[in-house]
């Protein structure tokens, strides 16, 4: 046995092993494997699009409300961004995943292990929510890459112009899975039926309060993350035409703004929910 | 007592209307200590009280002199081998072990190194870059175990080691617990069958529906337990080879088979199990893959007990 001397590691260098102890678990899980099945999704529809548009089977223009439109690829791309990643994938990887930080551990009894070691529980939440982030982009991520080079040479499109706003997408999905993540840590950390209250809070409450007129669209991350949507998007006809249907960015706060609020969130959110785990008793079923 | 491991004052757990453990008050002194009593009992419900996975409903616990709840430094000198059969299937049982001494606070190659040490000791060192998902109930008890002991503490708290473990695997088991004990460990080791408890220690807590009912010497409970028939059931490949061999025992009273298992009653158990292991040592009825008994005597004991 070990005769050498150890003293308890700090706070984050006990979370880096937590990570280093959760990330292969968590990418070979069933959870991921079907994540990635949604993930690939898009890539379907933009192989679709790619085959449509190649064969001159499909029309990217036509008029709403009388408004004529003309979409191009990076167009396209954005709508998908939008429509595909961040109102849907993003936060549902959130729900998924955050609120089973703590919880999978719980229900496959292997908490114990992590609870009787010499560091903060905080720290074991933190790891885990590190091995999130990285399971997730390593999900999302190339599913969105794949989308960018099928999807925006069509139609007239150039991959090298668009690149920026790529960088800026993904970057935009990277920042949503962090502040995601973080709020459904907390969800999973406080209440008793984790998962029901996340998908209420996705499916219920973000896409009616987001629409809603007043201020409690700023209770919720899709507000800010959909302002920080006009910025990333190509500026074209498909940005006009999206802001026209949903009418959603009339009153979009800036960029700075909503980056400041995602990340308050994102601080407050994981703060919080590392507080609740370090003073929560987690019960084991016999 | 001053120089007890464990101290537990007006202790009380319970979830929501179930009692867990009922106003509890033990000091527990260095050495091994065998906590005794049926499934139900409160053994676990102690353990993850005194392992501070537990907050308690009333009382205090203290461990080698600190509270334990929220006070994760104190986990540095203790060493918890818990009865949930649970693990990370896809992790071998190196990286697990080494996973486990990193987050105790070793680094990198040291990690590794006790690791291995720990393994060797439950003797899995041949297992050790084997998945976990592919190992034997009683290898993955015995990787429980090296995990507990791997960042050498100085108090072992181990959760019915010995469940599910084949003859020799308990015999080794017995064997490594007494060997940490001389080395200057205290143990509290949990478990069901008086046999096994008593083949370690002789100093009992005898727990039973969440209250401590006796502490002391094991010989005075095991007279009586030894009144009571003693079911013990056998896992084994040629389960009918196997009751061929108890048949010859005048102390066994019953056979019964279910599948793969071959369920004995004895009126001996102490001299069935010396037989027992002695036949799986001479592996002349096949292999024994399993050995498991249920509560039952125990439980009669304890009514006894209670009703006294």
């Amino acid at each position: 046995m070990g005769k050498d001397l150890h003293r308890p590691p700090t706070f984050v260098r006990a979370a880096m092993r937590v990570f280093d102890l959760s990330l292969g678990e968590m990418l070979w899980s069933r959870r991921t494997v079907f994540m990635a099945l949604v993930v690939g999704g898009p890539v379907v529809i933009a192989v679709a699009l790619r085959a449509l548009a190649t064969f001159d089977m499909v029309s990217f223009g036509g008029s709403v409300n009388g408004r004529p439109f003309a979409l191009s690829g990076p167009g396209v791309f954005g709508l998908m961004i939008w429509a595909f990643y961040l109102r849907f994938t993003v936060p549902v990887l959130g729900v998924f995943y955050g609120t089973a930080l703590i919880a999978d551990e719980v229900e496959d009894k292997t908490i114990t292990y992590l609870f009787t070691r010499p560091i903060a529980r905080g720290a074991v939440l933190v790891g885990k929510y590190l091995a999130y982030l990285v399971c997730t982009s390593l999900v999302v991520l190339p599913s969105v890459v794949i989308v960018y080079f099928l999807v925006v040479p069509m139609v007239g499109g150039s991959v090298g112009r668009s690149f920026p706003d790529l960088v800026t997408d993904l970057g935009l999905l990277g920042l949503g899975l962090a502040v995601y993540g973080a709020a459904f840590a907390l969800v999973g950390a406080w209440f008793k039926r984790p998962l029901l209250t996340g998908l209420v809070f996705v499916f219920g409450w973000e896409p009616v309060v987001v629409v809603v007129p007043g201020y409690m669209k700023n209770l919720s991350v899709a507000y800010y993350l959909q302002g920080l949507v006009p910025h990333a998007m190509p500026q074209d006809g498909a940005m006009s035409l999206l802001q026209s249907i949903l009418q959603t960015f009339q009153a979009a706060p800036s960029a700075w703004s909503c980056l400041v609020s995602l990340a308050l969130i994102w601080a407050l959110t994981l703060g919080g929910a590392a507080w609740v785990v370090e003073r929560r008793e987690y019960v084991l079923e016999q | 007592m001053t120089d007890a491991v464990v101290a537990v004052t007006g202790l009380s757990k319970w979830y929501g209307q179930v009692i867990g453990l009922n106003d509890v008050t033990v000091s527990i002194p260095p050495g091994i200590t065998g906590l005794l009593g049926p499934n139900g009992a409160g053994k676990s419900t102690f353990m993850k009280l005194v392992t501070g996975q537990l907050k308690p409903s009333q009382g205090q616990v203290s461990v080698l002199g600190a509270p334990i709840w929220a006070n994760p430094g104190a986990y540095a000198a203790i060493g918890y081998c818990p009865d949930q059969d649970a693990f990370y299937e896809r992790m071998t049982g190196l990286e697990w072990v080494s996973a486990l001494a990193r987050l105790s606070g070793f680094e990198g190659d040291a990690a590794t190194d006790v690791a291995r040490k720990a393994l060797e000791t439950v003797s899995l060192t041949s297992a050790a870059d084997k998945k976990i998902g592919a190992y034997s109930k009683g290898m993955r008890q015995r990787v429980k175990l090296a995990q507990a002991v791997a960042h050498n503490p100085q108090l072992l708290l181990l959760d019915e080691p010995l469940a599910g473990m084949d003859p020799l695997g308990r015999r080794q088991t017995i064997k490594l617990i007494k060997d940490w004990s001389r080395a200057g460990k205290s143990i509290i080791v949990s478990s069901h069958i008086l046999h096994e408890i008593e083949l370690m220690t002789s100093n009992i807590l005898l727990i039973n529906n969440g209250r401590i009912l006796a502490e002391g010497n094991v010989h005075q409970i095991r007279d009586l337990i030894d009144e009571h028939p003693h079911k013990v059931q056998i896992k084994s490949s040629d389960p009918r080879a196997l009751a061929r061999r108890f048949l010859e025992y005048s102390h066994v009273i019953s056979l019964n088979f279910d599948e793969d298992v071959v369920v004995v009653e004895t009126n001996r158990p102490d001299a069935f199990y010396t037989e027992l292991t002695a036949l799986a040592a001479h592996d002349a009825t096949g292999a024994i893959d399993e050995v498991t008994s249920p509560d039952d005597n125990l439980q009669a004991v304890f009514s006894y007990l209670v009703k006294q």
